[in-house]
């Protein structure tokens, strides 16, 4: 059990949360000329790796709204949270 | 107003602990973002709405509950006609925030179920179900949230001291009885 900071309705229990997988992740602008590779690579390929990764949650219990999270995933650590449309901090 | 069975028939009571149904209650579910939206609805039903979090306002016959930066939800502090199915207050916003796009207006009141707690033991018995903090909740009057009580959504609203409100939708109301029932019986 872990605590996430909801940007919106503070401090609750992870299990109010519901994870929403990998963020920032962009729709082709010309989806009808993407080959099946590229379309399969965009619509189903995501990183899933040891380390800090960018995701999406939904506080699913609570305000239900979406948010991002920088997550280290190998220890569970929080190391940011920012509202939906935000753009990641760099480095 | 629908034909359905309570979930709770007559007054509980355990140690240092009561538990009832209050009905028929009016809900609305107010949803909407712009500053037209919030002045409409402050000036039919004069309440500002709150804008922070886990808060609620009063005014002598409602009462709104934050849910969410664009939602919030609108109990009538009193019972209303069992036979009535309209509600004067829904027609009204409806037709000033609905009808112009300000937001939506939405009647929840046979969707939630209300479930009054009272006395001493109130927060005893939500933390031993709940994964929420309680500690500054229950010192702070008209504090409010939506958690899980026994894993069921539910809507708290701390309205006096030594008083809490609990709106559960009406298809788990039965199955959360039977849990504070349990609960409350070990407390």
């Amino acid at each position: 059990m872990f605590l996430i900071n909801c940007p919106y309705c503070g401090e609750r229990d992870q299990s109010e949360f519901k994870a929403g997988g990998e963020a920032h992740i962009e729709r082709p602008k010309q989806p009808t000329e993407l080959s099946d590779d590229e379309w399969a690579e965009y619509l189903f390929m995501r990183k899933n790796i040891k380390g800090i990764q960018f995701e999406r949650w939904n506080h699913a219990h609570g305000c239900r709204k979406w948010f991002n999270m920088i997550r280290d995933t190998s220890n569970d650590e929080i190391k940011l949270i920012y509202k939906m449309g935000e753009k990641p901090p760099k480095g | 107003m629908l034909n359905y069975t309570s979930p709770i028939k007559e007054v509980k009571k355990y140690s240092g602990l009561t538990v009832s149904e209050i009905s028929p209650l009016m809900k609305l579910n107010l949803r909407g973002k712009s500053r037209d939206f919030l002045t409409t609805i402050g000036q039919n039903i004069n309440i500002i709405l709150p804008l922070e979090a886990n808060t609620s306002a009063s005014s002598e016959n409602y009462t709104a509950i934050w849910l969410s930066p664009d939602e919030w939800m609108l109990v009538s502090n009193r019972t209303v006609n069992k036979e009535n199915n309209d509600y004067e207050i829904e027609k009204l916003l409806f037709n000033k925030i609905s009808k112009t796009n300000l937001g939506s207006v939405t009647d929840v009141t046979d969707q939630l179920v209300m479930i009054n707690l009272s006395g001493e033991k109130i927060f005893d018995l939500l933390s031993t179900g709940s994964p929420f903090n309680f500690n500054d909740f229950r010192f702070k009057k008209g504090s409010s949230t939506q958690t899980l009580l026994a894993q069921i959504d539910v809507i708290i609203h701390h309205n006096q001291i030594n008083s809490v409100n609990l709106f559960v939708r009406r298809s788990f109301s039965e199955h959360l009885m039977s849990w504070i029932n349990d609960s409350a019986s070990r407390l």
